[in-house]
């Protein structure tokens, strides 16, 4: 059996095929990682220009302040106009373009409305001129922390508020809904926190996302946890989802590690196989699928028939063989992006843990990239050895190469579009298909399953099944073919 | 002598298509048997079904004892084939094609393998591509993977397709070697009747499925066999007016049906009709007579 084995190894590396199409899936991956590298994203200053100040001052000329109907558009041009002025001045300042956006804006537009407006107010226009001159200061002074306490200084005020209208509430509907306010401005207040005591300066950068990411994650956990009504099961998919995004950006917050980092060599091993699963499939495919029938189509299949082999060990030797090539393709390519991303991005990202949320511990879950990679070929494992011996079984039953390779990728291409269709029409019988079944990735770490009732073991059981339910019908007509003229 | 090959009624069937009949021969080790028939007789068939590429449909094929259906491993073991054509890895080079063969039995060596390139004399080329070589010389490959192993049976089929002359000739030399120093028993088919002559001792004539004649060479040629004399003379014009029976051949002979003991009165009979007699010799059928007289000619049914 060994040697059956070590031969059908010496015919497909001996053959140009094979080398062929990893040169194409190398080719393809460099061009990918060079992709990565230049999708960085960069936080320019896309504002206005001075031409577009001039456009809007030669409009706000048109405009008479004191005509009632013009009244609103040119308070609200000269707001534009301010703003637009300010950023200007601090466009190379991410931080301070975002402060100036959500913090002076209200102050410049509460200004002009008082100047520009029905109630004008010397008095008030000139206190309000004042604070806009202190925040600016403190711009120029670089004083982040001033903004985030002020901030956190409404942030608090307003919760304080919400509290005091709940005690004076009788009402149960009103009562409930101001409990949930009360939740989501703890939220509010929670974050603000965080931007003091984490020392996250405003700006554009990762930990900003991540805040503000964290502060919506947490409001649709909120959410779904104070739901009256039971969850539906794509509801509790979606919680999960929101669960996981929370926890990890907490985890990237308090980390201060961009784990979504594209550019990096953890980042397109964590993506090994979104991105190159399909090559992988392709290869598995080509070979799988030309194994049996083209030694049938070449007639060298009397050479091995004569052979003091029983059939059936040399159906097996081949279908062995398949599978040691999958598990070579890939090492390969896997080996080859390693390569190929440790020279595009440097090696040094490979010490990092991926982090993932587990759902059983509810924690963060640290895990080192080669373990989690590791994890995800497995989980991809039945769909590739599923479609490795779909095109096996075509390729003897029919003896054509080309059927089996393009029935196998078919089968691959339409598994989205199944899936889906169960899912959104709640085909309950689908969960028994093996497309919905062969990819094993949303159980990983105590994720549900792709419909409800669904679950690990279940779903290995029934690739099991369908494995057999493919070999006995191969090894059968195998058994009985008369080999014919060729 | 031990028998090697047996089959016994063989009937093989395709559908309602009965493509072999009762088809029955015996290889003892030593031999070896020329499988003759024309094109669609069921040569082809009848090796498929000795070793085991299609299902017997009745009958039997026994080889060294082992019964090919209910104990193929050990009744193909010692079983070398090409069938049809000899069909090899293109793209493998001579040598990696007999190196996979090799890896498939147990003990054999490299020396082994040197051995039977030298002995299909393709030793120049056994590290070429198999893509390169011409048919003659993939024959001679097939011939190296066949007996590679040493087997006691050898299965040969149309073997001497692609061969050049010389290259026929090597292989006959080859195959009685084979033959009579390893004693293999070897069944080699062909269509082509003069190449088999003089080199097996039994041939077996298969024609729409059915054997119609199996038999020691020389018995084939000589059976149904009333024996003439050609005899050489000067001229055969007048030569009817002397000997009624004879049969003229061309201008300087003719023949006639006589037993051996008359031929001195025949000759005395020539000399005292003033006959001079140039030379007088035993007609000899060549296989491919014999043949055609079995078959009727080469017709596909």
């Amino acid at each position: 059996m060994s040697s059956l084995i070590k031969n059908e190894l010496i015919k497909i590396f001996k053959k140009k095929s094979i080398y062929i199409t990893l040169i194409i899936v190398l080719a393809f991956m460099i061009f990918m990682n060079i992709m990565y590298k230049n999708t960085t994203t960069y936080y320019s200053y896309g504002g206005y220009s001075e031409s577009d100040i001039e456009l809007m001052e030669a409009e706000l000329q048109s405009l008479d302040p004191n005509n009632p109907a013009d009244m609103s558009t040119y308070i609200e041009i000269q707001t534009q106009i301010e703003s637009a002025r300010l950023q200007m001045k601090y466009q190379d300042e991410n931080w301070k373009l975002s402060v100036i956006g959500t913090q002076i804006l209200p102050y410049i537009n509460e200004k002009n409305t008082l100047k520009y407006g029905i109630e004008k107010n010397e008095e008030e226009v000139k206190r309000i001129e004042n604070t806009i001159n202190g925040l600016l200061e403190r711009l120029d002074q670089d004083d982040w922390r001033y903004f985030a306490n002020i901030e956190l200084q409404e942030a608090t005020q307003n919760l304080e508020s919400l509290e005091k209208q709940k005690e004076t509430t009788v009402d149960k509907q009103e009562l409930k809904n101001l409990e949930n306010s009360i939740e989501s401005a703890k939220i509010d207040k929670e974050v603000k926190e965080y931007r003091i005591n984490e020392d996250i300066k405003y700006g554009n950068d990762y930990l900003n996302q991540a805040l503000s990411e964290y502060g919506f994650q947490a409001k649709q956990v909120l959410e779904y946890k104070n739901s009256e009504k039971e969850l539906k099961y794509s509801e509790k998919q979606q919680y999960q989802n929101a669960l996981e995004a929370k926890e990890i950006s907490r985890y990237i917050i308090e980390n201060k590690i961009d784990v979504y980092k594209t550019d990096s060599l953890k980042y397109v091993l964590e993506n090994f196989f979104n991105n190159f699963g399909i090559f992988i499939l392709v290869i598995v495919v080509m070979i799988a699928g030309t194994i049996v029938s083209e030694e049938f189509n070449k007639g060298t299949i009397k050479l091995l028939l004569v052979k003091p082999y029983s059939r059936n060990k040399i159906l097996l030797s081949k279908l062995l063989t398949t599978f040691i090539m999958i598990a070579f393709v890939i090492a390969v390519v896997l080996i080859m992006e390693i390569i190929v991303g440790g020279i595009t991005f440097g090696f040094d990202s490979i010490s990092e843990p991926t982090v993932v949320y587990n759902f059983n511990t509810q924690s963060i879950q640290e895990i080192n990239i080669f373990a989690y990679v590791g994890i995800e070929i497995l989980t991809q494992l039945p769909m590739i050895i599923l479609l490795g011996t779909l095109a096996f079984a075509i390729s003897t039953i029919f003896t054509n190469s080309a059927l089996a390779i393009t029935i196998s990728l078919l089968g691959y291409m339409s598994t989205m579009f199944i899936n889906q269709l169960a899912i959104i029409y709640d085909i309950k019988i689908l969960k028994y298909f093996v497309t919905m079944n062969w990819d094993l990735t949303p159980y990983l770490f105590g994720g549900l399953g792709n419909m409800e009732g669904m679950s690990m073991p279940m779903s290995i059981i029934i690739c099991i099944v369908y494995f057999i339910l493919i070999a006995i019908p191969t090894f059968w007509v195998m058994k009985k073919r008369n080999i014919k003229n060729i | 002598m031990e028998t090697i090959l047996k089959c016994e009624n063989l009937c093989k069937t395709f559908g309602k298509k009965q493509i072999l009949k009762n088809v029955s021969l015996q290889i003892e080790e030593g031999d070896i048997l020329g499988f003759i028939g024309p094109n669609g007789a069921g040569k082809t068939t009848t090796i498929k079904l000795i070793l085991g590429l299609q299902g017997i449909t009745s009958g039997k094929v026994t080889i060294n004892g082992y019964d090919i259906e209910k104990e193929f491993t050990k009744a193909i073991e010692k079983v070398g084939a090409i069938v049809e054509n000899p069909d090899m890895y293109m793209y493998l080079t001579g040598y990696e094609n007999l190196k996979l063969v090799a890896n498939m039995y147990k003990g054999i060596t490299q020396s082994k393998i040197d051995e039977v390139v030298k002995l299909v004399k393709l030793e120049n080329r056994i590290n070429d591509k198999v893509s390169k070589y011409s048919l003659g010389m993939r024959q001679r490959l097939g011939i190296a993977q066949a007996i590679l192993h040493s087997p006691k049976l050898l299965i040969l089929d149309e073997p001497t397709n692609g061969l050049d002359p010389e290259g026929i000739k090597e292989m006959r030399e080859l195959l009685i070697e084979l033959a009579q120093k390893q004693k293999m028993a070897i069944l080699i088919s062909s269509h082509n009747l003069a190449e088999l002559d003089n080199f097996c001792n039994k041939v077996c004539i298969i024609k729409n499925g059915e054997v119609i004649e199996t038999s020691e060479i020389e018995k084939i040629k000589k059976t149904n066999n009333i024996n003439y004399e050609i005899i050489q003379i000067e001229n055969t014009e007048n030569i009817k007016e002397i000997i009624k029976e004879a049969i003229i051949l061309d201008e300087k002979h003719f023949k006639i049906k006589i037993e051996k003991d008359e031929v001195p009165e025949l000759v005395v009979k020539l000399v005292k009709n003033n006959i001079r007699v140039f030379g007088i010799k035993e007609e000899e059928k060549t296989l491919e007579d014999a043949f055609f007289e079995k078959t009727g000619g080469n017709v596909i049914e």
